[in-house]
C-alpha cells in the first residue's frame, strides 16, 4: 500500500472511531426534516394558496348585500365560504356569534373612487390571515373597476400553480444537502492539519516515505471522500422520497468539485496560518463571501444545482467543468505553498 | 473580582496577538468589505428559487425585476419554438403569456404573476390619473372582543386604528419578517462563542493550563474572565443591532443575555470534552444547529400558540410587532437558559483540571468521568437527587426539542416518539450517576442502589415540580406537556412508579450482564407504557 493510501485510511478510520461523523449526519438528517417540517408549518400559517387549499372552506367571511357587492363573488371564486346579511348591524352582531370571521361591507362611491369597508378581529393572527387571503380578490376587484374606467391593463389572467414547494426544493433543500457535507469537509481538511501543526506532530508524519504534498493531497482526499459519500447517501434518500432529480451524475460531480474546492481552499489557509483559530475563522469569512460574489457574478453553484436538477435546458456538463477548472486553478498554490512546511 | 478582570485582560491581549497588529488593521476592514458585499448580495439574491425560471420575452414586456427568473430575448416564432422544446418555461409576447400544461411552466407562470402584476401596477400608475389607475380603497377596522363593553354596548371598535388602504399597493403584512429580523440577533452571539472555545483549546494544546491552575485563582475565575470580554463583546453587539433596527435597546438586552449566557454555556463544554479538532469542528455544528432550531422554530409560531414562549426570539418579534409582554413570559424561556448556564458553570469548575483533560478516549466514556467527577466530590446522599434537580432544564430542553422533532411525522407517531424518547432521557438522567458511581465502587450493595435510586428520583421530582410551579402551569395548556412535566402535585403514584424504573435500571445494570444501553432500554419500555397507560386513561 502506498504511503498515500495509508494516510487516507488512517483519516477516515480516525473519523469514524471517533464516532462524532454521526453528529454531522444527524444534523444534516435533523436540518432535512426539520427545515422541511418548518416549512409545511410555516406554509400553512403564511401560504395563500396552502391554506385556502386546505382550509379554504372554513374562512367564512360576512359579506352585506352579497347580490350587488362584487367583491363577494371574487371571494367565493377563491374558495372560501360568503355568509350574507342584510346590514353592517347584522353582520357584525353574526361577526360576534362567530358566524363570520370577518365582514365585507357594500361598497360606497365616493368621487369616483369605490370605498369598501372591512372589518377585521382584533388578534394579529387571524386578522393577518384573512388579509392575505382577502388580498387576491381585492385586486381582482380592483382591476375589474379598472377596466371599467377603461384603464387597459394587461397580466390580469395569469393562474398557474402554486410554486412554492417546488422552489423550496429545488433551491434550499437539495442544495443544502449536496452543500453542507462540502462546507464541512473544509473546516475538516483544516482541523486535520492544524492538529499536526499544533501538536508538532508534523515532522513526524512527514519522516514517513511521503512528500509534503503527498501528505496533505491524502488529507484532502479523505475530507472529501467523506462528504462525497454523505451527498451519495442524500441523493438516494431522495429519489427514494420521490423527488426526481435530472442530471443526477452532473449534480453528483458538481457536489464533489464544490467539496474539492472548499476543503483545498481552506487547506490552503491553514498552511498558511497553521493554528486552528484563525484558519477555521478566514475559512468561514472566505466562504460567505464566496457565496456573496459567486451570487453577484452569476455563476453561484447553488443555482447552478438547482438548475441542473430540474433539468434546465441551459445548464449542462460545461457549466459543471468551469468549477473543475477553478478547482485545479487552486489546487497549484497549495502544492506550492505547501512546499514551504520542510523548508 | 480583580482576578477575574486580570484574567479577562489577559484574554484580550490573546486575541490581540492573535490577529498580529501591523496586519490587524487591514483585516478588520477586509473583513467589514466582505461582510458588507455578502450581506448586500445574499440580501438580494436569497429568494427562494433563485434563477429557475427560463423566461422568452419578445415586443413591449415590462422589465422583469425578480431573480428566479432568467430572461432571454428571442422573436415570436424563435420564443414558439423553444416554448415547445422545453427550452424555455414560459414565452411572453407583449400582453401574452404563453405557457404549456406540464407542471414546471405552470409553476413558472405561478411566479411571474406576482412579478409582472408588481410591474403592471406601476405603468398604470404612471399612465393614468390616479382615480382610474387606483381606483379602489379598502377601510380597514379592527372589532374588539366579544363581551368587551364599549360605552355601553357589547360591541363596538378595537383598540387598533382604522386604516384605508389602495389593495394593489399594499401588500398584506407578513408575520414571518420580524422572525428574521430577530434571528440577526443569533449571529453575533455563535460567531463569537467560536473564539471563547478556542481560548480553552490553546491553553490546553500549550499545556498553559497548568500553570493557570497553580497560580492562586479558582477555576470559577478563569471561567468567568475568559468568558467576560465575549460576552461584553455579544452584548455591544446586541445593542448595536437593536440600534441600527430601531428595537428597544434595554429590553433586546434583557432578552438576548439569558440566551448569550446559554449559548456561551454550551461551548464552555466544547474544550472540556474534545478529543481531536474534528471533535470540535463537529460538536460546534451541533451546537449551532440545535440552538438555532431551539430559538427560532417556535419563534414562527408567535401568536399562534403559547408554546412559542419557549424561545427567548419570541418575545423579540412580539417587541418588534409593538406587542406586550410580562413578567411571566419573560421568565419561562430565559430561566431554563439561566439554570443551564449555572450548571455548566458549576460542572465547568469541577472538571478543569490537567487529569481530565488530557488523555484519549472514547466520549461517552469521558462523559461518564465527568458525571463521577461532579458527584463524587461531595457526600453522595448530597450529591445524587442533587444531580437529578440540576439535570430538569437540560431534560425539559431536550423534550421541547424531541416535541418539536417529533412533529413532522404523522399524528399518531408524534405522540408515540415523543413518549418514548423522553422517558428515555428521563431514565438515563436519573440512573446515570447511580451507574457511574457503581462502576467507580462507590456504591456497592442492593441497599444502596435502592437507597440512592430512591434518592435520586426524588431530586428528580422536586426539580421537576419547582419547574411547573415557577412557569409551564402559566404558560402551556397542551394536553401532551401535561404528560411529560407532570400536572397537579398528587405525588404518591408518580413517585412509587419512577422509583420503580430507576431501581429497574439501576439493579438489571448491577446484578445482571446487560450492558446500561440494555438496562435503561428496558427501563424506557416499562416507564413508556406507563406514560401511555396515563394517557388513554385521560381521554
Amino acid at each position: 500500500m502506498t504511503p498515500f493510501w495509508a494516510i487516507v485510511k488512517r483519516e477516515l478510520w480516525t473519523v469514524i472511531r471517533d464516532r462524532t461523523i454521526l453528529i454531522s449526519i444527524l444534523i444534516q438528517f435533523f436540518i432535512a426534516s426539520f427545515s422541511s417540517g418548518l416549512f409545511l408549518g410555516m406554509l400553512q400559517l403564511y401560504d395563500v394558496d396552502t391554506i385556502l387549499r386546505y382550509s379554504g372552506g372554513f374562512i367564512r367571511i360576512g359579506v352585506v348585500n352579497p347580490v350587488e357587492n362584487q367583491l363577494g363573488a371574487f371571494i367565493t371564486k377563491h374558495g372560501m365560504t360568503v355568509i350574507p346579511f342584510e346590514t353592517l348591524e347584522q353582520a357584525e352582531a353574526g361577526f360576534y356569534r362567530g358566524e363570520a370571521v370577518a365582514i365585507v361591507d357594500a361598497p360606497e362611491d365616493a368621487d369616483g373612487i369605490t370605498e369598501i369597508g372591512i372589518y377585521l378581529p382584533e388578534s394579529n393572527t387571524i386578522s393577518s390571515i384573512v388579509r392575505m387571503v382577502i388580498q387576491e380578490p381585492l385586486k381582482e376587484y380592483e382591476n375589474d373597476l379598472r377596466i371599467q374606467k377603461g384603464v387597459d391593463i394587461r397580466y390580469t389572467d395569469l393562474q398557474g400553480e402554486p410554486s412554492t414547494s417546488f422552489e423550496f426544493v429545488y433551491s434550499v433543500l437539495l442544495p443544502l444537502l449536496m452543500f453542507f457535507p462540502a462546507f464541512v469537509a473544509g473546516s475538516l481538511s483544516i482541523d486535520s492539519l492544524t492538529e499536526e501543526f499544533e501538536n508538532n506532530t508534523m515532522e513526524t508524519l512527514l519522516s514517513a516515505p511521503l512528500t509534503v504534498n503527498g501528505m496533505i493531497d491524502a488529507k484532502v482526499s479523505s475530507v472529501v471522500i467523506l462528504a462525497v459519500a454523505q451527498c451519495g447517501l442524500w441523493l438516494g434518500l431522495l429519489k427514494l422520497n420521490g423527488i426526481v432529480i435530472q442530471n443526477t451524475i452532473w449534480v453528483f460531480l458538481l457536489a464533489l468539485i464544490v467539496s474539492g474546492i472548499t476543503s483545498v481552499s481552506a487547506a490552503l489557509g491553514a498552511v498558511l496560518l497553521r493554528d486552528r483559530e484563525r484558519s477555521q475563522f478566514i475559512y468561514a469569512l472566505m466562504l460567505l463571501t464566496a457565496i456573496a460574489l459567486s451570487n453577484l457574478l452569476n455563476v453561484s453553484p447553488i443555482t447552478i444545482l438547482s438548475r441542473l436538477a430540474i433539468g434546465d435546458y441551459y445548464t449542462n456538463g460545461w457549466t459543471v467543468t468551469m468549477f473543475a477548472v477553478f478547482l485545479a486553478g487552486l489546487y497549484l498554490p497549495l502544492r506550492k505553498i505547501s512546499r514551504r512546511i520542510t523548508a | 473580582m480583580n482576578k477575574i478582570l486580570v484574567i479577562a485582560w489577559r484574554e484580550v491581549t490573546r486575541i490581540r496577538k492573535q490577529f498580529g497588529s501591523g496586519a490587524s488593521l487591514l483585516v478588520v476592514l477586509a473583513f467589514l468589505i466582505l461582510l458588507g458585499i455578502s450581506a448586500f448580495a445574499l440580501w438580494n439574491t436569497l429568494s427562494l428559487g433563485s434563477g429557475l425560471y427560463q423566461i422568452g420575452v419578445s415586443g413591449n414586456v415590462p422589465p422583469i425585476r425578480d431573480s428566479r427568473f432568467v430572461i432571454i430575448k428571442v422573436d415570436v416564432e424563435e420564443g414558439k419554438t423553444l416554448l415547445e422544446g422545453h427550452r424555455i418555461d414560459v414565452f411572453i409576447n407583449g400582453s401574452q403569456v404563453l405557457s404549456r400544461q406540464d407542471s414546471k411552466s405552470q409553476y413558472a407562470v405561478r411566479a411571474l404573476k406576482q412579478t409582472m402584476e408588481k410591474e403592471e401596477v406601476e405603468r398604470v400608475g404612471n399612465a393614468y390619473p390616479e382615480s382610474d389607475a387606483f381606483p379602489l380603497r379598502a377601510r380597514l377596522t379592527y372589532l374588539g372582543a366579544a363581551g368587551q363593553t364599549n360605552g355601553g354596548s357589547t360591541t363596538g371598535q378595537g383598540t387598533r386604528p382604522e386604516e384605508t388602504i389602495i389593495p394593489s399597493l399594499t401588500p398584506p403584512p407578513l408575520p414571518f419578517q420580524q422572525v428574521l429580523v430577530a434571528l440577526i440577533y443569533l449571529l453575533p452571539i455563535t460567531f463569537i462563542s467560536i473564539f471563547f472555545t478556542s481560548s480553552f483549546m490553546d491553553e490546553k494544546i500549550n499545556r498553559r493550563l497548568t500553570v493557570l491552575l497553580s497560580a492562586p485563582v479558582t477555576p470559577f475565575q478563569i471561567i468567568l474572565g475568559k468568558m467576560l470580554p465575549y460576552v461584553i463583546f455579544t452584548l455591544a453587539a446586541i445593542a448595536f443591532i437593536a440600534v441600527q433596527t430601531k428595537g428597544n435597546v434595554l429590553i433586546m438586552l434583557a432578552i438576548f443575555l439569558p440566551t448569550t449566557l446559554f449559548i456561551f454555556a454550551i461551548y464552555l463544554m466544547v474544550p472540556l470534552f474534545y478529543r481531536t479538532f474534528k471533535d470540535v469542528t463537529f460538536i460546534a455544528m451541533l451546537v449551532t444547529t440545535l440552538t438555532t432550531a431551539y430559538v427560532v422554530f417556535p419563534a414562527m409560531f408567535t401568536d399562534v400558540t403559547d408554546l412559542s414562549f419557549i424561545s427567548p426570539l419570541t418575545l423579540a418579534v412580539k417587541m418588534y410587532r409593538g406587542e406586550p409582554f410580562g413578567w411571566r413570559e419573560y421568565l419561562f424561556p430565559s430561566l431554563p437558559m439561566a439554570a443551564i448556564f449555572g450548571f455548566s458553570i458549576y460542572a465547568g469548575t469541577h472538571l478543569l483540571n490537567e487529569e481530565f483533560l488530557i488523555g484519549y478516549k472514547p466520549i461517552s466514556r469521558k462523559i461518564g468521568d465527568a458525571i463521577y467527577l461532579l458527584m463524587s466530590h461531595t457526600k453522595l446522599y448530597l450529591s445524587v437527587p442533587l444531580w437529578s434537580v440540576l439535570v430538569i432544564p437540560i431534560v425539559y430542553m431536550a423534550q421541547i426539542i424531541i416535541l418539536a422533532f417529533a412533529a413532522d411525522l404523522p399524528l399518531g407517531l408524534t405522540l408515540g416518539v415523543t413518549l418514548f424518547v423522553s422517558a428515555f432521557v428521563e431514565e438515563t438522567v436519573k440512573s446515570i450517576g447511580i451507574v457511574m458511581l457503581m462502576d467507580h465502587g462507590r456504591i456497592k450493595s442492593d441497599r444502596e442502589i435502592l437507597w440512592y435510586a430512591f434518592l435520586s428520583v426524588l431530586g428528580f421530582f422536586i426539580g421537576e415540580k419547582l419547574l411547573v410551579l415557577i412557569s409551564l402551569r402559566v404558560v402551556l395548556q397542551a394536553s401532551i406537556s401535561s404528560i411529560l412535566f407532570g400536572t397537579g402535585l398528587l405525588l404518591f403514584l408518580p413517585l412509587i412508579a419512577h422509583f420503580t424504573f430507576t431501581t429497574i435500571v439501576t439493579l438489571l445494570k448491577a446484578k445482571t450482564k446487560l450492558s446500561y444501553a440494555a438496562a435503561v432500554s428496558l427501563g424506557t419500555v416499562v416507564h413508556f407504557l406507563y406514560n401511555w397507560y396515563l394517557l388513554g386513561g385521560l381521554q
